[in-house]
């Protein structure tokens, strides 16, 4: 009989392993080679001098922490303005139906435009902040000039992007939670804060833990929003992980580099998750000696 | 049974006839070119007359990207795959060592013949021999070029020091907020700018695969272009400027000076342009007996070495760079020729008098370094000068990493840049 599951799991399995362990193997292998413009863009085995140079490339590590602020910044906004967003579009308002369509447009814009957008929206004298700052007679700000402002503009327009998705997930989970349990709680004269950490919270979890491993998992391979807004300036204060990739690959025709990039990326990502599920496992385990 | 042997002939007979039909029909060879959008759209008619006078060649163009790196990314990625569906590449002259060396080019001396070059204007011949073979022809000139505005001064500067003294006097008597806009975003238009600022200072950015790039007139130049955010010549803004950029804040009359490329002269005279027939061009300003230097950026024809139909694709090539084809580019399209013959055209010449200014801008040209790890060396230096010019980094220590950095590209190239 087990042969048979194994069977009909087969199609299943290969297809994963095509898509997800193949080519993981295959830039495992690439990480190992001298692969570029320099050798002809034949492969030459060079063992570990890949990862050498990737533990002693300061831009690596540069771009590492650029990515992890990035990501840290922009997706506790997304996730705290998404509940919010989410809450008051479960409220029963009037024309509610068309609020939730119109909250979700943003996301629905393709990344690339929605940054040119935005890189209007920023520019330095004609864009629109520019001209209010100087009909205030305030001095301009510098959004995409400056290394220390440019990476939380960055943070703005994703956090403007892409707050409806998490926005509509939160929606959906809400929706899920029994109308009851609300009334129950006004009965015994719950506060509304109680109401929000005892009933919506907790029920929202494995919503809020979907949006959040969604997000995250965007927000670390980030690419085409920085690429259009800044390019990674100034100064190389917005390049990502993915960018730097992309830059060895395309640009530099260094794809052993790049492979060796993306795997570091990936392992720094796999290490980020492997400790954000233990300390949930230990925050739960500490929550359930409370009780 | 008689019947149905009859009808077998039949059929016979007609296969025969289609295969022999088919056969005798003259073979056509297609040839496909890739091209970024806007030249796509100038070559129309060129393309369609071709076709009208070629009837053994279907020649198609792609239409790629608008912007320039997204026609690289384009190109490449379907190189990688092998069998590209491409026989021509409209490509940048920056590109080009990078896919030589790539082994995606074949090398055009054997069908272009030892004179290929021989009606070039002086300029437009650099970049396209290396290593000892020919690996493009040039469709368009393209050159940096400093943009003044003739209500605002009698002449334009020549100096570092008097595009400064002209920028401040205008400044302070309030005609224009800013003197001087450029290109100074981390990419690749920010290179270009520092490469025609560093001749001028008299600066080199190789020399026999040795960067220069610490070198007292690299430094100068790096501390120029700071000083010019610095002092208020030039605003904040322009550490995330591209060529749009600027030419929208020249083009609203808010700056005195403006580097950029031929193309903005054409949208500086438009009909609805505030700056209309206020504009004038010339070359980069320079320190006394160092170059006026115009970074070259023309667009030329590449064949791929995985072409199948070689000969047609030369016979493209030939028709799309003619003097006939250029002449018609420029008085349809405002596009440079590259062809001294051109250049030299009675008509075009009455049509479009600024060509001699740009004939002599183009004689000034300089090529960025023909290197396979040119890319490299281009991030690294637009990277670094970026920060010069937020102000994040001096510029003595920021040219000393840059040189450092740029010996190790090269070393660790093994010397073949």
């Amino acid at each position: 009989m087990r042969w048979r599951l194994w069977l009909l799991m087969a199609p299943a399995l290969a297809l994963l392993l095509a898509i997800f362990a193949a080519p993981l193997l295959h830039y495992l292998w690439l990480s190992t080679q001298a692969q570029s413009v320099l050798t002809g863009l034949q492969p030459q085995p060079i063992r570990a001098q890949q990862w050498l140079r990737l533990w002693n490339d300061g831009r690596f590590w540069q771009d590492t922490w650029q990515t992890l602020r990035f990501s840290a910044a922009s997706v506790s906004l997304e996730m705290l303005l998404g509940l919010a967003v989410a809450l008051l579009l479960n409220q029963p308002l009037r024309g509610r139906g068309l609020l939730r369509t119109i909250s979700l447009l943003p996301w629905a814009l393709p990344t690339t435009v929605m940054a040119l957008g935005w890189r209007w929206i920023f520019n330095d004298p004609y864009g629109p902040i520019s001209r209010l700052l100087a009909g205030l007679e305030l001095p301009a700000i510098p959004f995409l000039s400056n290394p220390a402002l440019t990476w939380m503009a960055t943070v703005g327009a994703d956090t403007w992007k892409t707050t409806p998705f998490v926005a509509l997930l939160l929606l959906a989970g809400l929706q899920t939670i029994p109308a009851d349990l609300y009334e129950a709680a006004a009965l015994e004269g719950a506060t509304p804060w109680k109401t929000l950490r005892r009933i919506t919270l907790p029920l929202l979890t494995p919503y809020l833990l979907i949006a959040l491993l969604f997000r995250l998992a965007q927000a670390l391979g980030v690419f085409d929003l920085i690429q259009v807004l800044t390019g990674g300036g100034p100064a190389g204060s917005t390049e990502s992980l993915a960018l730097y990739a992309y830059l060895n690959a395309m640009r530099f025709l260094d794809f052993g580099y790049s492979a060796t990039l993306l795997l570091g990326s990936f392992a720094i990502l796999l290490i980020l998750c492997g400790a954000g599920a233990l300390i949930w496992r230990w925050s739960l385990r500490w929550q359930g000696s409370l009780r | 049974m008689a019947q149905r042997w009859r009808l077998l002939l039949v059929t016979f007979s007609v296969a025969v006839l289609l295969t022999v039909g088919a056969l005798a029909r003259p073979q056509i060879e297609p040839v496909s070119v890739l091209m970024p959008a806007p030249f796509a759209d100038a070559t129309t008619e060129l393309v369609s007359a071709f076709n009208r006078s070629h009837p053994r060649i279907a020649l198609s163009v792609t239409r790629g990207p608008l912007e320039t790196e997204a026609v690289s990314d384009l190109a490449i990625s379907s190189l990688l795959l092998g069998e590209s569906p491409y026989d021509l590449l409209l490509m940048d002259v920056s590109w080009t060592p990078k896919y030589a060396a790539a082994g995606w080019l074949e090398p055009l001396d054997r069908w272009l013949g030892p004179d290929a070059l021989g009606d070039l204007a002086p300029g437009a011949e650099l970049g396209n021999a290396f290593s000892g073979q020919l690996w493009r022809f040039p469709l368009v000139a393209d050159m940096g070029l400093l943009y003044w505005r003739t209500d605002l001064m009698a002449a334009p500067p020549r100096t570092p020091a008097e595009l400064v003294a002209i920028s401040r006097r205008l400044q302070r008597e309030g005609r224009v907020p800013w003197g001087y806009v450029w290109q100074g975003k981390q990419y690749e238009g920010l290179s270009c700018v520092v490469l025609e600022v560093l001749r001028g200072f008299g600066g080199h950015w190789l020399v026999k695969n040795q960067p220069q790039l610490d070198s007292p007139a690299a430094v100068a130049a790096a501390s120029w272009l700071q000083d010019l955010v610095r002092q208020g010549i030039t605003p904040e803004a322009v550490a995330n400027m591209g060529e749009p950029e600027a030419l929208q804040l020249f083009q609203a009359g808010d700056a005195a000076f403006m580097r950029n490329w031929p193309y903005a002269w054409a949208e500086l005279n438009k009909p609805d342009s505030p700056l209309r027939g206020k504009v004038a061009f010339t070359t980069m300003v320079s320190e006394e007996g160092e170059p006026h230097a115009a970074t070259q950026g023309s667009w030329g024809f590449s064949m791929l070495a995985g072409s199948q139909h070689k000969a047609a694709a030369v016979e493209v090539l030939r028709f799309l760079t003619s003097a006939e084809a250029q002449k018609q580019l420029n008085l349809r399209w405002g596009y440079t020729p590259t062809r001294l013959s051109v250049f030299e055209d009675p008509e075009l010449r009455a049509a479009n008098p600024v060509l001699t200014d740009l004939q002599q801008a183009l004689a000034a040209a300089v090529l960025r370094p023909l290197s396979p790890v040119y890319a490299q060396l281009s991030d690294l230096l637009y990277r670094d000068v970026n920060t010069v010019i937020t102000g994040d980094e001096s510029a003595p220590t920021a040219m000393r990493a840059l040189q450092s950095n740029s010996e190790r590209l090269l070393r660790s190239s093994g010397g073949q840049g």
